[in-house]
């Protein structure tokens, strides 16, 4: 089990930082795009469509980093008046709702690639891109997030089993607004050192 | 009427429960779909999911956060604000105009209102005792100025309500700068007139000379200039708000090379931040254009609007119920969830009532901004009182009413004057 999440967070987090390379990556493009039709009238055309497709690609992965990392939005205010026991369930019950919602997505995206694949579609632009290629990657992404919300739904019960709560909300409970500015804090102190260090 | 009252006591009971904003969404989406639809809309769900996620105006919001990302994470944000406080220590109250102004610049650009007020309240604090500043009214100022970013643009919550509400971006940003502008202003005005009326607030005098201002500027002017042109360049219709945001990034980074700060782990840092808020937004998104399209398909909508003809409510009525509302779900919701939870019920009735589409985004967004800093539960007073780690959570509350005391001033100015938010997009067309 152990194991399991070890490789999962890894890979979410190789999926986080490959979809921000993308972007980063998308962004240099747009630029060259903005710079070459500002001074010299030249217009390449389809960075933004590219753009779309990073965006639509590092969100999808984002997904799985993001519930790994507790960052998905909940509103805890009757939450963090609930005893122990109760939040536990809360927690199991929001985990369970959002690969609800994920599934839809997923099931339905994959049905939206499954017709590009039939019909070999290509976007309608200069790019003319096949379209399977973002797809694929965007479906792959919904897929991994509910293969993580499983792994951490087990995982959950087994700690629940165990009478375990303290490690169920480290897995899955709601950060509260002092975690996250805690969280944050931490590398805001460090990136403060070093700019106190540097000349 | 019935149809209504389900929509908003599933919508309550699921986030009240606690259960994912996004999720929570579109649950309250399905179960009115099974309840009142004839047709299966979740066959949807995939194109929606598709269309939305690879939307090229939406890119502009992980391209702004990157932006602000490297900025904060690369040090020149800190930098910047260490400039300010050399050229705003004249002023009556001092350094608590440079917080006002460094939350304002950054927060336009970084996604998050709590890393903007962390990394400005980080190096803030530090020099909050060594002036002797009034520590209430100088934790109000960095909570207060930390709501200032999503006004002026660019603004994230601009971008997300203009893709909801099918509204122009660049109407919304120009329409955003003047309110921008005027609020910035009545924020330090605010520190004035308490300065004025407690002269010992203002804590002692920060001893500069011109010299020392000189020498700061190389710390100043580069990441100002680039802002200028990446806020210039949209209203000049130069460039797309993605594609600013674009030639933001890559000046961003051509500013950290030139001080050779250029390395791998800023970079990933940067990456798992926007990353991060970005899937995080996007989850939202998803699930409230799943709910705007069910809303819509059902025909609350057109019962909301009859409703309000039924009760005979003006649009003033309309608006001061509108107003209130938020104001009551702002001491303890979340400002993003808020946001988009609401629009797909407030648009449409606000819109029927005749008020501008443009005009009620900038609304909404000071709405926001006083939610983030209006206790029990403002997520700017939690963050600043985190940074702080000594003393009580209240302090920062008294510090930060009399700026949520301005924002209902400003809330009411634009009301009184829409022409304050309109003039700007109606002159530039």
């Amino acid at each position: 089990m152990e194991r399991f999440d070890r490789l999962a967070r890894a890979i979410a987090h190789a999926g986080a930082i490959v979809g921000g390379s993308l972007l980063l990556a998308s962004a240099l493009v747009i630029c060259v795009d903005v710079c070459l039709r500002y001074f010299f009238a030249l217009s390449v055309g389809g960075s933004d469509e590219l753009s779309g497709y990073a965006l639509g690609i590092a969100g999808a992965w984002g997904f799985s980093y993001a519930l790994l990392s507790r960052s998905h939005i909940r509103i805890d205010t009757v939450y963090s008046h609930c005893p122990a026991a109760l939040r536990a369930v809360l927690d199991l019950v929001g985990l369970a709702s959002f690969m609800v919602f994920m599934g839809y997505v997923a099931c339905r995206g994959w049905g939206v690639l499954s017709q590009s694949i039939a019909s070999n579609a290509h976007s309608i632009s200069a790019l003319e891109t096949p379209l399977v290629v973002p797809q694929a990657a965007w479906v792959a992404g919904l897929c991994y997030f509910l293969l993580v919300a499983l792994l951490l739904m087990l995982r959950s019960l087994a700690a629940l089993v165990a009478g375990d709560r303290a490690a169920l909300f480290k897995l899955i409970g709601s950060k509260a607004a002092m975690e996250e500015a805690q969280d944050e804090l931490v590398g805001a102190k460090e990136a403060h050192e070093e700019e106190r260090r540097a000349p | 009427m019935t149809m209504t009252l389900v929509a908003v006591a599933l919508l309550l009971l699921l986030l009240g429960s606690s259960i994912p904003v996004a999720a929570g969404m579109a649950l309250t989406g399905l179960i009115l779909q099974h309840l009142y639809s004839p047709l299966p809309l979740s066959v949807m769900m995939g194109e929606l999911a598709w269309s939305t996620m690879t939307s090229p105006i939406l890119a502009a919001v992980p391209f702004y956060i990157l932006f602000g990302e490297i900025l904060l994470r690369s040090g020149i944000a800190e930098r910047m604000y260490a400039a300010m406080m050399q050229w705003l220590s004249w002023l009556p109250g001092g350094l608590m105009h440079a917080n006002i102004g460094a939350c304002g610049l950054f927060g336009s650009v970084s996604g998050s209102s709590v890393a903007t007020a962390v990394t400005v309240g980080v190096v803030a604090l530090d020099e909050m005792k060594k002036y002797r500043y009034h520590e209430p009214l100088y934790l109000g100022t960095l909570a207060a100025g930390g709501t200032l970013g999503i006004l002026i643009p660019p603004s994230i919550n601009m971008i997300v309500y203009g893709v909801m509400t099918e509204t122009s971006v660049p109407q919304l940003y120009l329409a955003g700068f003047l309110p921008g502008a005027i609020l910035t202003v009545l924020f330090s005005l605010t520190v004035l007139a308490i300065c004025w009326w407690r002269p010992a607030y203002g804590g002692t005098r920060i001893k500069t000379d011109w010299p020392s201002r000189i020498r700061c500027l190389p710390d100043l002017l580069p990441p100002l200039g680039l802002l200028m042109i990446v806020v210039g360049a949209i209203f000049l219709g130069i460039a797309t708000a993605t594609e600013s945001a674009a030639v933001g990034i890559v000046g961003a980074l051509a500013i950290v090379a030139w001080r050779r700060r250029l390395n791998w782990r800023m970079l990933k840092e940067s990456f798992e931040g926007t990353v991060r808020t970005t899937a995080m937004v996007l989850a939202i998104l998803v699930g409230a254009l799943f709910l705007n399209v069910v809303i819509t398909t059902i025909g609350l909508t057109q019962q909301i609007g009859k409703l309000i003809l039924a009760w005979q409510l003006t649009p003033t009525q309309v608006l001061l119920a509108v107003v209130l509302i938020y104001l009551v779900l702002g001491t303890f919701m979340e400002e993003m969830s808020m946001m988009v939870g609401t629009i797909p019920i407030t648009f449409p009735i606000m819109k029927q009532a005749g008020f501008d589409p443009v005009w009620y985004g900038i609304l909404i967004v000071l709405l926001v901004q006083t939610a983030m800093i209006t206790p029990p539960f403002g997520i700017n007073l939690f963050v600043i009182h985190g940074i702080r780690g000594r003393g009580q959570v209240h302090d920062v509350m008294n510090g930060s009413l009399p700026f949520v005391a301005t924002l209902v001033l400003m809330i009411a100015l634009i009301c009184i004057w829409p022409g304050i938010v309109l003039w700007a997009p109606q002159t530039f067309r």
